[in-house]
């Protein structure tokens, strides 16, 4: 499903963010990418987002090179991808429905149609109850778990969280994976960048990188 | 089709989302727009109601020809034909006027008798006038001057006279007013866009973050670029409206003006506002300016941001 093969990324001469990585992961995954800061965990899931291009080696996704992907068929690709930031990236003038209602929008879905499935994936979150509640009426747990909410309403093939624990208390944390577990459990592949060793507890596959290279692979 | 639809329903009501968020910055810049519409409208409702005034001008110029006194009657005679073919386009009507029939004439009119039997013999040289049809309105005048310039050619020509310059003056005047008024327009047609390109570069600045969210969710360009559209066109709109209910407004004293002026000639002119379909055209436009700051400014904005 998400292929690397000799992979580099070099922002200038002096800052390479990745360095020759390949890996392969196949559909219905629950794949850690594990790291210090700088480490390159980011710019790996920016590169399947195509967010970030390769400057070396290529980043097949669903078959689709994302070097060679066109400017137009980057929002396709995305709808496909769930994407969960350390910063929630939530729309702070509008309450939580409307957040989680977006993806579903901007691909043209009714407005009712919107609704009722952003209804269902906060209810999956927990967070049906709050869903006339804005950003920052919630705790940075439960924003997260908005997050997770937008990035799973499209039904996407993909989950990327780039650190979605991290600045959370254990007790949030431990809701924000549980919910990212539940749907690998449906069949979504799931990529979760953590610097957190708490987290990696029980995983069954995790790929540690240091200094934009693939230092060791956990199975 | 109804995705399509939906899209730009979409658009729509996010563009009047973002007015309403900000009623006041609105209003202003569409109070600037307007002033720099209304301009241009006021100039364009004046010649429009001027134009078919100058059309309804009978023109009907006529021309006087004056030979030299040294040309013989035969060969003043023989000119007609000459002139047929000069004028024959214009289904003139030609006449003769001997030097003897002018003077009698010039008797008649003038009371000057005594004076014009003392100078013994017969000072004016035989002539023609000719009264020339075909000429629909002012601007059509011009086309005199080419004739009375073939005219002067012929032999024993002394003088061409035409009757019409004040009509060519209005024509003349009233195309200065309209190349004016182009210019008018087209420097307050690019205020407009510059103003709406401000404000939709401060739009795009306010909603960076929406921008940045939706492209990460999978929103094209075209979903994130339309909403700016519509409030581009939204905001011309708005200022062609308001610039024309001004200019309306501004008809009425100006028309207690022009009644007392126009009395004075018997006449009941008055300054009427554009037809709907002008009303409909000039809304168009004012949109249309608004439509291409808005997409000058997203275009340039928010490559930036990409």
């Amino acid at each position: 499903m998400i292929a690397f093969q000799n992979v580099s990324k070099q922002y200038s001469a002096h800052a390479t963010a990745l360095r020759d990585v390949s890996l392969d992961i196949a559909k219905g995954e629950l794949v850690y990418l594990a790291g210090p800061s700088g480490a390159g965990k980011s710019t790996l899931l920016k590169m399947i987002a195509a967010i970030e291009r390769p400057t070396a080696g290529s980043v097949l996704v669903n078959g689709q090179d994302i070097g060679k992907l066109r400017r137009e068929g980057v929002p396709f690709l995305r709808r496909n991808l769930g994407l969960i930031f350390q910063q929630q990236k939530l729309l702070n003038d509008r309450h939580i429905l409307a957040n989680t209602m977006m993806p579903l929008l901007v691909t043209g879905a009714s407005k009712s149609e919107a609704e009722q499935r952003a209804r269902a994936a906060l209810d999956k979150v927990g967070l049906l109850d709050r869903a006339k509640a804005l950003p920052l009426e919630l705790s940075g747990g439960e924003q997260q778990r908005v997050s997770i909410a937008r990035a799973i309403v499209n039904r996407p093939q993909i989950i990327l969280a780039d650190e979605p624990t991290a600045n959370l208390d254990r007790a949030s944390a431990d809701k924000v994976l549980d919910a990212l577990r539940a749907f690998h459990r449906a069949g979504v592949t799931c990529l979760i960048s953590t610097h957190d060793e708490q987290v990696l507890d029980g995983a069954a596959r995790v790929i540690h990188l240091n200094q934009g290279e693939l230092v060791k692979e956990a199975a | 089709m109804n995705r399509w639809l939906r899209q730009h329903r979409f658009a729509f009501g996010a563009a009047l989302s973002n007015l309403r968020k900000a009623p006041g910055s609105f209003l202003f810049n569409v109070v600037v727009v307007a002033i720099a519409l209304a301009l241009p409208f006021t100039g364009l409702t004046l010649l429009d109601n001027v134009r078919p005034v100058s059309e309804q001008l009978s023109v009907d110029p006529e021309i006087s020809l004056f030979l030299t006194a040294a040309t013989p009657r035969e060969q003043a005679q023989a000119l007609a034909p000459q002139l047929r073919g000069i004028l024959n386009s214009t289904r003139a009507k030609i006449v003769f006027v001997p030097r003897e029939q002018a003077l009698a004439s010039l008797k008649e009119k003038s009371g000057l008798t005594d004076v014009l039997g003392a100078l013994g013999e017969n000072p004016l040289p035989d002539g023609y006038v000719m009264k020339l049809d075909g000429f629909k309105n002012a601007a059509d005048a011009g086309r005199i001057d080419a004739l009375a310039d073939q005219l002067r050619a012929l032999p024993g020509v002394d003088t061409v006279q035409v009757d019409s310059a004040w009509v060519k003056r209005l024509a003349a005047l009233l195309n200065v007013l309209h190349l004016v008024l182009l210019l008018l327009a087209v420097t307050l047609g690019m205020v407009v866009i510059a103003v709406v390109f401000n404000t939709i570069r401060l739009q795009v600045l306010t909603q960076r973050d929406e921008i940045a969210v939706s492209k990460l969710i999978g929103a094209t360009d075209v979903f994130i670029h339309r909403p700016f559209y519509y409030t581009g066109a939204l905001l011309g709109l708005a200022a062609g409206a308001v610039a024309l209910g001004a200019v309306a407004l501004a008809l009425r004293p100006l028309n207690v003006a022009i009644a007392d002026f126009a009395r004075l000639y018997a006449s009941e002119f008055q300054l009427a506002p554009l037809p709907p379909l002008g009303v409909a055209a000039l809304l168009a436009i004012s949109a249309g300016l608004g439509l291409v700051g808005a997409v000058l400014s997203v275009q340039r904005h928010l490559a930036r941001l990409n």
